[in-house]
């Protein structure tokens, strides 16, 4: 850790091994707390003066870590002359405000916490003036937002603290998106995030397509941070933070994190138009509004803050101009502002903790309470004025000759000089009214607290600040001189112009204007001052509020999510489905605008009358089931059907007799079981429209037919596409070639299911069996609903006639209800019988087969429970279909065990004939004895859930619904 | 065989105690429940265990039906850790209200199950088969409070939309099948990059991207997810958002990459609108919850949106960005659900609105950390790991030339930070609501300490491991 690399590492690891350490503390522990963040800051300002050497003469310090690999991506450390002043200034500063904060805060303030969260703010703020590569950089950048937001919030009772903490984090942190992106697109022109590289490749980048928009995202970031006009509105509020905070953010910290992020980009970025334009057009408007606003604060903070606004315009309007000697005035100008700028905050502060105010009107004549504390402030506001014989002079008058030179030959060139020391008188008046109103008049009157001078050692900081402001702006060459050489170097590098930093430059109009801007500032002084104190804001821009705008628009986007939610979302399912189908629509609609509709090769066949009628039939049913199926679901269930049959008609049309047969066959047992499971469904409600049904029901009924329309008009649009083109190589032909010679059978399908795919066949008879169980264990506890227990209204009828007759029992028209069709249809069971097994002996070379037969077979079963009632049936007939699964799923798997008898694999058929006495020439194939497997299953599963079906209506109903009838009957 | 039946040990693992756990739920009943759900952890464990074994080599099962590639074996590894931990959190939370059921268990190993063969799909037929059986598990799970009728609403609406976008989705696939004559991946792919895309592979494209969409709850198809996550049961929803969500992405980026890579430009098209979509709606649309959860959906469909922006990219780099994105956005946000969990009242009773989180921070401060962590993570703020996924996926997005979309993405994160700092700000700043009943829960807190762990500057060491494997991952797609 003793070479110079391991030392970086340390000097940026320090800080926030502090704050780790701090975090744990008791919230008592004051003390303890301040100490090691003090020695921490020490230690690490300690390694960066010992680093200097390093960076001397244009050297680099590098450390690199490997860090993502995957992404090419390594954690770089780097030192050059610029990154060696800020950290100087980062931990210097940071030194000295923790001295400050010490005496500060109050006793109740977790103070370990504040600590804690300050040596992060600096350990980030490091990090991103020693990022080696842009990412770093931007990842270091949200850490100080996301710190700041800490700081700023940290006296949370304090409702402005709590919303200037959201504010900046919003505005600073969306700004650090930007330059995240910003970087991005930089690495993609460049192929490199190293900073070496990048700063290499400036004619690349300004080359690049990409290069405007990564300026512009760079520049958000920037701006954004550095509280340049229009994202200044975060700052001032941010004053809400503890003193120490105001002075370590907006002097050396935070708000230099866009300017440092502008001088380090600027040997790449600058020097084009757009560069000119932008920045230094925003660094003039902030500039100018900046000192303007400052003008008119009351709050001695918040001057201070408008103040720093205009500093940092000062600073991005020098950058902004473009030519090398205006960078290095800009350089030099966010050092002196560091330290003259963080002296008078903690002045700032110990007036506030003295006077109990910081409210520039009650303020007055403070001198003689605070002698020390008022020469230390005169003097670091003079800096700020840009008095000679202090550092802001100097940096101000090399502002001033910048502003002479021309630099784009645009209006901006001749405006350039009169502004600039218009912004310099400002500086003056609002330096001069910070001064004279707060130290000098009468003595304040009504304080809060009777002021004094604050401790020494909270002094100290500001002492040494002062010094330094005077021995810079004295003997700049003697002091700052080499380092800012060093700094300037390491940006600028061979471009560096040749500078002076002499107090005394000769008679030259740099020094004109600021002796003008001198008397201009004092003088409007003297004449406006009353008037100064009357104001509530700044004239002109006071309508200007970014903190209104901000919330404002936070408020629209609140509201605008508020409304959409309003006009988009729902909880009502119905809509829901609405959506999904018109996206659907939406969706299917695309490809035909890009590619159009076209139709296949096949030529469509003639289409026979009768089988149009037969169609059109068939579409009749379909759609007055859809249409009946809410009002009676009796006639929708035969409507059904009948599109069922022709469903079946068509097959047979289309030359598919076993198709036809099966479909027939499921038709009527689904028909029937639904049939009997009407009966369970409870009684449709009747449509109640109160005052009639209103017009906007019937038009959400007519776009739901609309959507309805148009959704199967595109499937039979696109099924239609596709059934004119050829069929994709399927397996069928396979199939067709190998029934009979491998498989013995002459019915295709029934040779797939029983052989080629018997296992499928298998794994599927299996989960019938499953699902007729499940149906069966599901339906035996079922109670129907309570208006559905009643005996049906024909019964009722019945009942009523045989009750009203004489002779007559109860019942006795039942008995004898449709006697001869029962009679017909009991006698019908052995024919059907019989039919099923010899669809099933047929099956293997003509249409039938197990499935079919057992089908057949429940058609038998149903017939006869419909004619003969439930009781009846099972006195008669031992009904056990859970035996006949069974049997059935061992005989099918037998059959195919007994393949390995004869060494083959599983399921292997044989195949032959068999002559029978009367019956003929029958098919005996092993796979035969399989599909009696299948038959039994089938029949067993139908069966099953027929008598779930069936005994409802034998069941006695639940206890509850019997009190609750026997109840009804006692009231009636 | 042999070797497929292998390959797809994980699955088989995962079957077979499903399978066993039924036997055990059929016989032991509810007293189970606890057992059963450990046994389960133990079965996931030995799952995620045999997947880097299985897919060494990387192999192709059942003839292309089913994938064991290193994209496969990255997704379910995460699948199958984040269900586990989704149903530990299920035992303490139904047993308050006396209804834990062994059940629960079983439909999760299922669900996991078909989210594996997701993750695994070579072919339309396996895609479709593994959707089915994640979601018919996941429906049950929506309903499984029956008597809490919000619920049973919630699985009704899940189970009636989901079936129609599965639909959909089958009538895409059909389209696919019937213009290039194949279901499998390769071999849609293969037709395409012969003959060019033809309107019906389009009207494919279009349908099953659309029924995908419904799966990973992206706008426009999203609007089953507040509900969904609001009516479920806390836990379940903690399940809902973390593995079925990474399941789907994979299927999804799978689908784009393997089988419809010779037409990126057509679906790329798709997906950009869908990551504008939902990046947006699910940023606006959270501001103005109330409810936590209703909250949290939103920021589901507003993730799925970024990680979306990565699979548009439709590069190496993508891919691998969505894998990045899904693994860290699952642990942020099963750290949430567990802090959800933990939001009872004094009497016990579940409560869910975001004001009820008041002044978390001096009734509960570690778990108002540890909350904290997870908002500022999923807002995207480093040092916080919920960083680094954002940061994959623009930086994937750019070199794919498709800069505007991480510039629109990059704002509605933001739009995003604004919700997320609102539970900070309620949790920090405003005055204590009555506090939550404080009840000892080592798994819980285990849970959200490990979670929290991994979205600190902890988390780093994960960082290269992670970015690794998602990039080996994603190779194998290319």
């Amino acid at each position: 850790m003793t070479s110079p690399e391991g030392l970086l590492l340390a000097m940026l690891i320090l800080p926030f091994l502090g704050s780790l350490t701090a975090a744990f503390l008791k919230p008592a522990a004051r003390t303890p707390a301040w100490a090691l963040t003090w020695a921490a800051t020490l230690i690490a300002l300690g390694i960066a003066a010992y680093l200097y050497p390093a960076v001397e003469g244009r050297a680099v310090l590098r450390n690199e870590i490997e860090w993502l690999p995957s992404l090419g991506l390594n954690f770089l450390l780097r030192l050059d002359g610029l990154s060696w002043i800020f950290s100087i200034l980062v931990l210097g500063i940071g030194a000295l405000v923790t001295l400050y904060a010490r005496y500060y805060m109050s006793p109740e303030d977790p103070v370990p916490r504040f600590f804690a969260y300050l040596m992060a703010f600096m350990g980030s703020m490091l990090g991103l003036v020693l990022s080696g590569n842009l990412i770093q950089l931007a990842f270091f950048w949200e850490l100080t937002s996301l710190f700041s937001f800490l700081l700023i919030g940290y006296w949370h009772h304090n409702q402005s603290a709590r919303d200037a903490a959201r504010m900046a984090l919003i505005a600073t942190a969306a700004g650090g998106l930007c330059l995240l992106l910003g970087v991005l697109l930089i690495g993609k022109i460049v192929g490199s995030y190293d900073l070496d590289r990048v700063l290499a490749s400036g004619d690349l980048i300004q080359s690049s397509d990409l290069y405007l928009p990564a300026l512009i995202l760079i520049l958000l970031g920037a701006f954004t941070k550095s509280a340049q006009f229009p994202f200044h509105f975060w700052l001032p509020h941010a004053m809400a933070a503890p003193t120490p905070v105001s002075a370590y953010l907006h002097s050396a910290t935070m708000v230099k994190a866009g300017v440092f992020v502008l001088i380090r980009l600027w040997p790449v970025l600058a020097g084009t138009d757009a560069w000119y334009f932008i920045v230094s057009t925003t660094g003039l408007l902030t500039l100018l509004i900046g000192a303007w606003a400052a003008i008119f604060q009351q709050d001695l903070k918040g001057l201070l803050a408008y103040s720093t606004i205009s500093h940092l315009g000062l600073i991005t309007l020098l950058l902004g101009l473009g030519s090398p000697l205006a960078a290095v005035a800009a350089i030099f100008h966010a050092v002196n502002h560091a330290t003259f700028k963080a002296s008078l905050f903690m002045a700032a502060g110990i007036i506030d903790h003295e006077t109990g105010t910081r409210d520039l009107r009650s303020l007055s004549g403070l001198y003689r309470f605070m002698p020390i504390t008022a020469t230390l402030a005169m003097v670091a506001a003079a800096a700020m004025a840009g008095v000679p014989l202090l550092n802001g002079f100097l940096s101000k008058e090399m502002f001033l000759s910048a502003s002479l030179a021309e630099h784009s030959g645009t209006i901006i060139d001749q405006a350039l000089p009169a502004l600039a020391t218009l912004a310099s008188a400002f500086a003056v008046l609002y330096s001069l009214r910070f001064i004279h109103q707060t130290f000098f008049g009468p003595a304040p009157q009504g304080l809060p607290r009777i002021p004094g001078e604050a401790p020494h050692w909270m002094r100290v900081p500001i002492e040494i600040l002062v010094v330094a402001c005077l021995l810079v702006g004295i003997l700049p060459a003697m002091t700052i001189g080499p380092y800012l050489a060093t700094a300037v170097h390491s940006v600028l590098g061979d471009a560096t112009p040749a500078y002076s930093l002499a107090v005394w430059h000769g008679f030259n109009p740099p020094l004109f204007m600021s002796i003008a801007a001198l008397g201009l500032g004092t003088g409007a002084y003297l004449l406006f001052r009353k008037t100064l104190n009357r104001q509530d804001g700044a004239p002109l821009i006071r309508r200007l509020k970014g903190r209104k705008i901000f919330e404002a628009s936070l408020a629209a986007i609140v509201d605008t999510a508020r409304a959409l939610e309003r006009l988009l979302g729902t909880r009502r399912l119905q809509p829901q489905l609405r959506l999904l189908v018109v996206v659907a629509l939406l969706a299917g609609l695309l490809p035909f605008t890009r590619l159009g509709y076209g139709l296949g090769d096949h030529q469509g066949t003639v289409v026979d009358p009768g089988f149009a009628v037969v169609w059109m039939i068939g579409g009749a049913c379909a759609i007055g089931a859809a249409w009946l199926a809410k009002y009676h679901r009796l006639a929708a269930l035969i409507l059904t059907g009948g599109a069922g049959l022709v469903c079946c008609i068509t097959f047979l049309w289309l030359s598919a007799p076993d198709l036809a047969l099966t479909q027939l066959l499921v038709e009527t047992v689904t028909t029937v079981l639904l049939l009997l499971g009407l009966r369970w469904l409870p009684i449709r409600a009747e449509e109640v429209w109160p005052g009639g049904r209103a017009a906007s029901v019937t038009l959400r009924r007519a776009i739901d037919l609309t959507i309805a329309v148009a959704a199967g008009l595109g499937m039979t649009l696109i099924a239609y596409a596709v059934m004119t083109r050829p069929l994709p190589g399927s397996v069928s032909r396979f199939f067709v070639e190998r029934a009979y010679p491998e498989g013995g059978g002459t019915n295709v399908v029934n040779v797939i299911l029983v052989d080629f795919r018997a296992f499928d066949t298998l794994g599927e008879v299996t989960v019938l069996a499953i699902v007729a169980l499940t149906v069966f264990a599901l339906l035996r506890r079922f109670r129907p609903a309570q208006e559905s227990v009643g005996a049906p209204a024909q019964q009722r009828v019945q009942n009523a006639i045989d009750e009203a007759r004489e002779g007559r029992q109860v019942g006795d028209t039942l008995k004898d209800y449709l006697l001869i069709p029962r009679v017909i249809m009991e006698w019908l069971f052995p024919v059907i019988m019989v039919f099923a097994i010899y669809l099933w002996i047929r099956g293997h070379d003509m249409p039938g087969g197990g499935f079919a037969a057992g089908i057949t077979l429940s058609i038998a079963l149903i017939v006869l429970y419909m004619a003969s009632g439930t009781r009846r049936v099972e006195a008669r007939l031992r009904v056990q279909p859970a035996r006949w699964i069974g049997f059935g799923l061992l005989l099918a798997l037998l059959t195919g065990m007994g393949a390995w008898l004869f060494g083959h694999p599983f399921l292997t058929s044989y195949f032959g004939y068999l002559d029978l006495p009367i019956v003929g020439k029958v098919p005996a194939a092993s796979a035969l004895l399989f599909d009696l497997g299948v038959f039994l299953i089938v029949v067993g599963a139908t069966a099953l859930i027929l008598i779930a079906i069936a005994h409802q209506s034998i069941r006695r109903p639940s206890a509850s619904i019997l009190r609750q009838q026997a109840l009804e009957q006692g009231e009636g | 065989m042999g070797y497929s039946l292998v390959l797809t040990l994980p699955e088989i693992i995962l079957s077979a105690s499903a399978i066993a756990l039924l036997m055990v739920a059929a016989f032991a009943g509810d007293k189970a429940a606890r057992l059963s759900t450990w046994l389960a952890v133990l079965a996931f464990i030995g799952a995620a265990l045999v997947v880097p074994g299985v897919t060494g080599p990387g192999g192709i099962a059942f003839n292309g039906l089913f994938v064991a590639d290193s994209f496969a074996a990255f997704a379910k590894i995460l699948i199958y850790v984040a269900a586990a931990i989704a149903m530990l959190s299920a035992m303490s939370w139904f047993a308050r209200d006396g209804v834990y059921r062994t059940e629960y268990p079983v439909l999760i190993l299922l669900s996991s199950v078909g989210m594996g063969m997701m993750a695994s799909a070579g072919d339309l037929i396996t895609l479709y088969v593994g959707l089915e059986l994640q979601s018919l598990a996941a429906y049950v799970l929506a309903s499984f409070q029956r008597k809490d009728s919000r619920s049973a609403e919630a699985g009704l609406k899940y189970f009636v939309l989901g079936a129609l976008a599965s639909g959909i989705l089958l009538y895409g696939v059909s389209l696919l099948y019937g213009f290039s004559g194949s279901t499998s991946f390769e071999g849609i792919a293969a037709a395409i990059a012969t003959d060019g895309i033809s309107t019906g592979e389009l009207f494919g494209i279009v349908f099953v991207l659309a029924g995908l969409a419904f799966k990973v709850s992206a706008v426009p198809f999203h609007m089953w997810t507040p509900d969904v996550y609001e009516g479920a049961p806390t836990p379940v929803t903690a399940f809902f958002a973390s593995a079925p969500k990474v399941a789907a992405m994979a299927l999804l980026t799978r689908v784009t990459i393997e089988a419809l890579g010779a037409a990126t430009f057509e679906w790329r098209q798709i997906v950009i609108f869908m990551a504008l979509a939902s990046t947006i709606l699910g940023g606006v649309a959270a501001i103005g919850q109330q409810n936590i959860k209703r909250l949290l959906a939103y920021s589901s469909i507003n993730n799925v949106g970024f990680a979306l922006i990565g699979l548009a990219a439709g590069t190496p780099e993508g891919v691998a960005s969505v894998l990045f994105y899904m693994t860290v956005y699952v642990v942020m946000t099963l750290g949430t659900f567990f802090v959800v969990l933990r939001m009872r009242d004094e009497a016990g009773q579940p409560v869910e609105t975001i004001v009820s989180l008041s002044g978390l921070s001096r009734t509960r401060p570690a778990l108002a950390a540890a909350m904290a962590m997870f908002m500022f993570s999923i807002a995207g703020i480093p040092p916080l790991m919920g960083f680094w996924p954002k940061f994959y996926v623009f930086e994937a997005a750019v070199a794919a030339n498709l800069t505007w979309l991480a510039a629109v993405g990059i704002a509605t994160s933001v739009i995003g930070a604004f919700y997320y700092l609102r539970i900070i700000k309620v949790m920090y700043f405003d005055d204590p609501a009555p506090a939550f009943e404080a009840r000892r829960d080592l798994v819980s807190s285990a849970v959200i300490l490990a979670a929290a762990l991994f979205v600190s500057p902890l988390g780093w060491f994960a960082l290269e491991p992670l970015g690794t494997a998602s990039l080996n991952a994603a190779g194998a797609l290319f």
